[in-house]
């Protein structure tokens, strides 16, 4: 029921302190917050979160807050009193050398060996101890930096029942800090030092022409903004709707927010006179609801809101409610930006709604123009598995240690997207007040305006960087100069941009091969409704071998709010079977929307999408591997569980499992070992399986029509190879990881385990294979390398001439269920089978995954995947895996039942193949196969350029037309005040003209009379008395100097009523 | 030398002190009125204050001449303008009133409303919403609008705003959260909910 901000609210305690603690008020009262249980705080999968940062615990280090500030030796005893009773603990404490050092402070940083439980209780019982929270450590931008996942387990199991995975949580809360990018070099520390975003996006070139952002009505979604907070000067109106009976802000995270876009002293926001609408929709427990969204949104619409921020976002996108209601703003005109989320670097990442194509979605980067590495990423995965996912986030801005508005006052500065987002926010609300005729701003035109003036980053691919980095300035003058349009986003396809282009530059389109698919979008600025008239016409450049290849085009059939698709699919023509070379084109489309001026009439704008690919001739069948996609399921829409069962603060699948998202560096490993890699989004039955060598088959959640499996029986006959990895399927594991989910206040079963092993082993029965419901985890050695098996299965049966190998490995399942630890010796993980028919393929299984996903990680084992792959493909058995001693005979199933599936799950709801029938659900009739219809080409004797990115240029658009005053390209440090700053006596019209200074033009006569009245009757007074006195000289008397009193020390003891007792 | 003795001139003295003063009062003085302004925003949605429904029922009258429709905006491929027509996006007029003479548009259409008072379509439940005799069951809806929604119907200022707004769908129109009571019949002007499907 939960929306949450997932909570890592870190404050700066001191001066250089690099140090950060997590708050641990999270809304459940049911854990027991003394309980020292970390990742079990996190178990939720938020649905919507506050988005700052991202941090991973320090396996042993703990920080211990104290309730007062002490200095260090009274720490030390503090901490050793406390721990004194816990016998033969091994701890230390982490020294801090900073200038801070010497000062009193209220916490200290501990390194714990073996920390048990019990041994953080005692440390809290101290009583000037006041929480102990682990060390986190914010993830550098360091590419190397592989993050410590290793949270070791200390929670007990029961704890699933009590997380939450699908709060929909604030995005982000972990507050950063200015250190967030340069800890380990003093060079970096100051570059990293926080600097007044606005001013580095150049709004004071606006400013100074006097624009502020006045008259624009812009709405904050987030933990609210206290009354009488110094920085805002035109706060129009703040509501809540929450539960709670407060318009404060009790977090922080609102205030900054608020601050960003329109601050107007200090830590200056880009807009301070915009019209402030403030939405209280998180309570101080960072909890919230879609209703009470539902309900806000409402509000904001009927106030005729022109931008509106939200730094929240979820993985959910398939809330309707929720998605429905943002087009709904959107068709109503609001312009919404939104922050793409915290969960990067991994791909498949993004949040929602700012993965919808009406939002603006945003990411964020660094001062030094790296992307952040917390900056969710990766291709949408609404369209999966048919089509390809779109591009985001739409643009990046600075999003990692940029200064705010702090709580009460002050600056601070924070990291995340929910900061990158309303710096894009309090952009456009400054850019909405340049333009005269604002019936010309929408969100597609604001939109368009923003990704044609991004600047791109180097050496980072679209699914990072979108557009690239905001450009305040650009962005005003193609605005100014905006004719209603429509453009595409991306704007051209050249699939042999690299590195821009990845994935698409990353391996040539070739005969015979999946076409590859590029989901443009379409934005109409012309209206919230348009279509596309006629077809797509595709136009071959004949002279660059433009008919080597064949386009079909897809597209929604209304474009509505302001965007729609125009999915392009794009296959090589059989008469380049055997060519190499670059193939060019465009696609041409026409949008027409209807003109709201004459009746009956259109508005019509014609955008060409360059289209240019590198083709190769038609690679070996052994080189070739196809991923199946098509039976990888995945959240939202059912609860489909994390192959790991140590990830609890992660307890969904909802990455898409596609190689170009959380298998992504699997794919770049095949590609660098010459393998080609192509997606089957369809039944198994849609493929020709003589092209291929190897069928990939890895953590599959859905079941198989009968005619898949018979499907795939000839072919691997026929020589077609097959691996399985394979992931944990126990029904009473399954039954424990169920929790109350109280965001939909329902209980979640999940749907199957990591994998679902029972159709799999439907699938591979008939070569006498199938997988165990025992569930395994630990480390080994296979080949020389080391491996750890992350929540796996075993393999139950295989073929007497099989080779199986076997390690030693922990019952996980036993684990879970009843924490005992038990060791089991010869557990069979790896089996590899050689088909009896002649020519037949091969089939190798392996029990887990998580070796080659990306999420969660520890060991990869590419090297596995080769030598699997050696053996499919090119029939090379691997000598080091059958000359292992840990070769065992071939499991032949008897001892144990083979997995049955969950009673009463609700696969049948999320299945492709399974439909609800009375008593068990039965496949459906097998769909038929997506079919193309390509587009008869219009060839054109032209050329293209060779470079398709200039500037991707909105159509029609003069941009020297807008001029700019002088726009100096140093600026100094030291800028001019703004009139809050300057005081009553500043002279009107300064940089910032507004209504703040009109008022106080109008108070200030009235007092000052008053003032000088007073004033001069008393000099009256003085000087009739005066006069009546003689003048008399007063003697100049030279007074003692006091003895000197002993300087007061200032310290923090002093100033706290607490002071140190031993 | 002669500086020195100016600044020991008691008026000198005064004067600078009158001047700090002026300035101290009026800092102070503003501060204050700009918090009474903020607190008058505040106690408009005080819960135990009665709610001034400022809704005005205008009856469509449709002889009454009009020259500036305001109208749903947001619909895909249907709007209602504020006299209750309901037409497509190519009879809109440039005035923002439907086209009353087009095949398109009909006054006062209920097409897809159950007999509950939900909809299947937004623009059919506006229109539906203003009719005249809805003005009963909606005044009934504004005297006992639920907590949740004071916000939102205290600052509508007409009937066409409040069907809008009522029309749309809210926190009384999901289940679980995340999903539709009635993903068929969502848009309500009725006082009821959506009739709650199974999942």
């Amino acid at each position: 029921m939960y929306k949450n901000l997932r909570d890592c609210q870190i404050k700066p305690m001191e001066l250089f302190q690099l140090y950060l603690y997590l708050s641990p008020q999270m809304a459940m009262p049911h854990i027991n917050l003394l309980t020292w249980n970390l990742p079990q705080l996190e178990a939720q999968m938020p649905w919507r979160y506050l988005t700052i940062t991202m941090f991973s615990p320090l396996s042993t280090e703990y920080i211990v807050a104290f309730n007062g500030y002490f200095t260090a030796k009274a720490r030390s005893h503090f901490i050793s009193s406390a721990l004194k009773s816990s016998e033969a603990l091994d701890w230390r404490i982490v020294p801090r050398k900073n200038p801070a050092s010497d000062f009193p402070s209220d916490f200290e940083v501990v390194q714990i060996r073996q920390a048990s439980h019990s041994s953080l209780l005692t440390l809290e019982d101290h009583p000037y101890i006041k929480r102990v929270t682990p060390q986190r450590k914010v993830f550098l931008p360091d590419p190397g930096a592989t993050c410590n996942n290793d949270t070791r387990w200390t929670q007990k199991w029961q704890s699933w029942q009590s997380s939450r995975p699908l709060r929909r949580t604030s995005l982000s809360l972990a507050f950063g800090f200015w250190h967030a990018t340069g800890r380990h070099s003093s060079r970096r520390l100051l570059r990293a030092i926080p600097r007044h975003v606005a001013q580095i996006l150049q709004a004071d070139v606006l400013w100074q022409m006097g624009y502020t952002g006045s008259g624009v009505k812009v709405a904050v979604f987030d933990t609210g903004l206290s009354e009488k907070h110094p920085h805002f000067k035109n706060v129009k109106e703040r509501t809540n709707w929450t539960n709670e009976k407060t318009l404060d802000d009790g977090l922080g995270h609102g205030t900054f927010v608020a601050g960003v876009i329109a601050s107007m002293r200090e830590c200056q926001g880009f807009a301070p006179d915009s019209e402030l609408h403030i939405f209280r929709v998180f309570t101080n427990n960072q909890v919230s609801y879609t209703s009470w969204f539902l309900d806000a949104f409402n509000y904001a619409i009927l106030k005729k809101i022109d931008v509106l921020n939200l730094s929240i976002g979820g993985p959910d996108f398939m809330d309707h409610p929720f998605v429905d209601k943002v087009w709904e703003l959107t068709a109503n005109r609001v312009i919404m930006v939104s922050a793409i989320g915290n969960d990067g670097p991994l791909y498949g990442t993004l949040n929602n709604p700012a993965d919808q194509m009406d939002v603006i979605g945003v990411g964020g980067i660094d001062f030094e123009d790296n992307i952040a590495r917390f900056s969710s990423r990766g291709m949408t995965t609404w369209e999966l598995p048919g089509g390809y996912g779109r591009v985001k986030p739409d643009i990046v801005t600075y999003g990692s240690g940029v200064r705010g508005s702090g709580m009460k006052e002050g600056c601070r500065s924070l990291s995340g997207t929910s900061v990158a987002s309303p710096v894009v926010a309090g952009a456009v609300t400054l850019l909405v007040s340049t333009v005269l005729n604002r019936e010309l701003v929408n969100p597609a035109s604001m939109k368009q305006a923003l990704i044609a003036s991004a600047r791109r980053l180097p050496g980072v691919n679209m699914f990072e960087q979108g557009h690239g980095k905001l450009d305040l300035i650009r962005a005003y003058q193609i605005l100014n100069s905006y004719k209603p349009q429509a453009s595409l986003s991306p704007s051209y396809i050249d699939l042999t941009e690299c590195p821009y282009m990845w994935p698409y530059c990353s391996q040539p389109i070739y005969y015979g091969g999946m076409p590859t698919i590029v989901n443009v979008t379409i934005l109409n600025g012309m209206g919230v409704t348009g279509r596309i008239l006629d077809k797509p016409i595709w136009q071959p450049y004949l002279p660059q071998n433009g008919d080597h290849i064949d386009v079909a085009v897809s597209y929604s059939p209304v474009l509505w709010p302001w965007a729609g698709y125009l999915a392009v699919s794009i296959s090589v023509a059989k008469k380049a079977a055997s060519w190499e070379g670059i193939a060019q084109g465009h696609v041409m489309v026409t949008v027409a929307s209807p003109a709201g001026n004459n009746v009956g009439g259109e508005m019509t704008s014609t955008v060409k999408l360059p289209v240019k690919v590198k083709i190769v001739p038609t690679p070996p069948r052994s080189k070739r591997v196809l991923w199946d996609q098509y039976h990888n399921l995945r959240y939202p829409p059912g609860y489909f569980p994390r192959d790991n069962l140590r990830m609890k603060n992660d307890p969904l699948d909802w990455n898409g499992d596609h190689i170009h998202t959380n298998f992504r560096d699997m794919y770049q490993h095949l590609r660098s070992m010459g393998y080609f890699v192509e997606v089957l989004g369809a039944p198994i039955t849609c493929f020709d399986a003589s092209q291929y060598g190897t069928f990939m088959m890895v953590d599959s959640e859905e079941e198989y029509f009968p005619e898949e499996i018979t499907k795939l029986r000839r072919d691997i006959d026929k020589g077609l190879s097959l691996i399985v990895f394979s992931d944990w399927y126990n029904t009473s594991v399954m039954r424990k990881v169920k929790f109350y989910d109280e965001n939909t206040r329902q209980w979640w079963m999940p749907d199957t385990g990591g994998a679902n092993v029972p159709a799999l082993n439907d699938l591979i029965s008939v070569w006498g294979m199938a997988f165990s419901d025992g569930l395994y985890e630990g480390d080994f050695t296979m080949a020389d390398h080391d491996m750890y098996y992350a929540s796996g299965c075993s393999i139950a049966k295989f073929p007497e001439d099989g080779i199986v190998i076997a390690k030693t490995l922990k019952d996980q399942g036993l684990e879970v269920l009843k924490q005992e630890t038990a060791v089991v010796e010869g557990v069979p993980i790896l089996g590899m089978y050689q088909t009896p028919s002649e020519g037949g393929g091969r089939i190798a299984l392996y029990g887990d995954s998580n070796c080659i996903d990306d999420s969660h990680r520890q060991k990869d084992c590419f090297w596995l995947l080769d030598a699997l792959l050696q053996y499919t493909s090119y029939s090379m058995t691997p000598p080091s895996l059958i000359h292992s001693n840990s070769r065992v005979t071939p499991p032949t199933g008897t001892d144990r039942p083979l997995p049955e599936r969950l009673e009463g799950n609700h696969l049948y709801r999320y299945s492709k193949v399974l439909e609800a029938h009375l008593g068990d659900p039965k496949p459906r009739p097998l769909p038929a196969c997506p079919h193309l219809s390509w587009s008869k080409p219009q060839p054109l004797n032209e050329t293209a350029p060779s470079n398709l990115w200039k500037h991707q240029k909105l159509l029609s658009i003069d941009m020297d037309k807008v001029v700019l005053p002088n726009v100096r390209n140093y600026r100094p440090q030291v800028r001019p005040l703004s009139p809050g700053e300057s005081g009553a006596w500043d002279i009107p019209g300064g940089i910032m003209p507004g209504r703040y200074n009109q008022e106080v033009g109008q108070t200030i006569p009235m007092f000052a009379f008053l003032g000088a009245m007073v004033v001069l009757s008393f000099f009256v007074v003085q000087l009739t008395k005066s006069k009546n006195k003689p003048k008399r000289r007063k003697p100049r008397v030279k007074r003692p100097t006091l003895p000197s009193q002993p300087p007061q020390t200032i310290g923090p003891q002093h100033t706290r009523p607490r002071t140190l007792e031993d | 030398m002669v500086l020195r003795r100016l600044l020991r001139k008691r008026w000198v003295l005064g004067v600078v002190f009158g001047l700090s003063l002026i300035y101290f009062l009026t800092n102070t003085l503003k501060q204050e009125e700009r918090t009474i302004r903020d607190r008058t925003l505040l106690e408009a949605r005080d819960p135990d204050h009665r709610i001034p429904w400022k809704v005005r029922f205008n009856l469509g009258n449709s002889s009454r001449p009009i020259t500036q429709c305001r109208n749903s905006i947001q619909g895909k491929s249907l709007l209602t303008d504020e006299l209750g027509y309901v037409c497509e996006r190519k009879d809109l007029l440039v005035n923002g009133c439907c086209n009353v003479n087009a095949l398109s548009s009909r006054q006062y259409i209920c097409k897809s409303c159950l007999a509950n008072g939900c909809c299947n379509i937004y623009e059919y439940c506006v229109s539906c919403c203003l009719q005249p005799d809805k003005q009963l069951l909606l005044e009934h809806f504004l005297n006992r609008a639920a907590d949740g929604f004071q916000n939102l119907f205290t600052a509508v200022e007409d009937h066409f705003e409040l069907c809008l707004a009522k029309c749309r769908t809210s926190s009384q129109s999901v289940q679980h959260e995340n999903t539709y009571r009635n993903p068929q019949a969502k848009y309500c002007y009725g006082e009821s909910p959506p009739e709650l499907l199974p999942i």
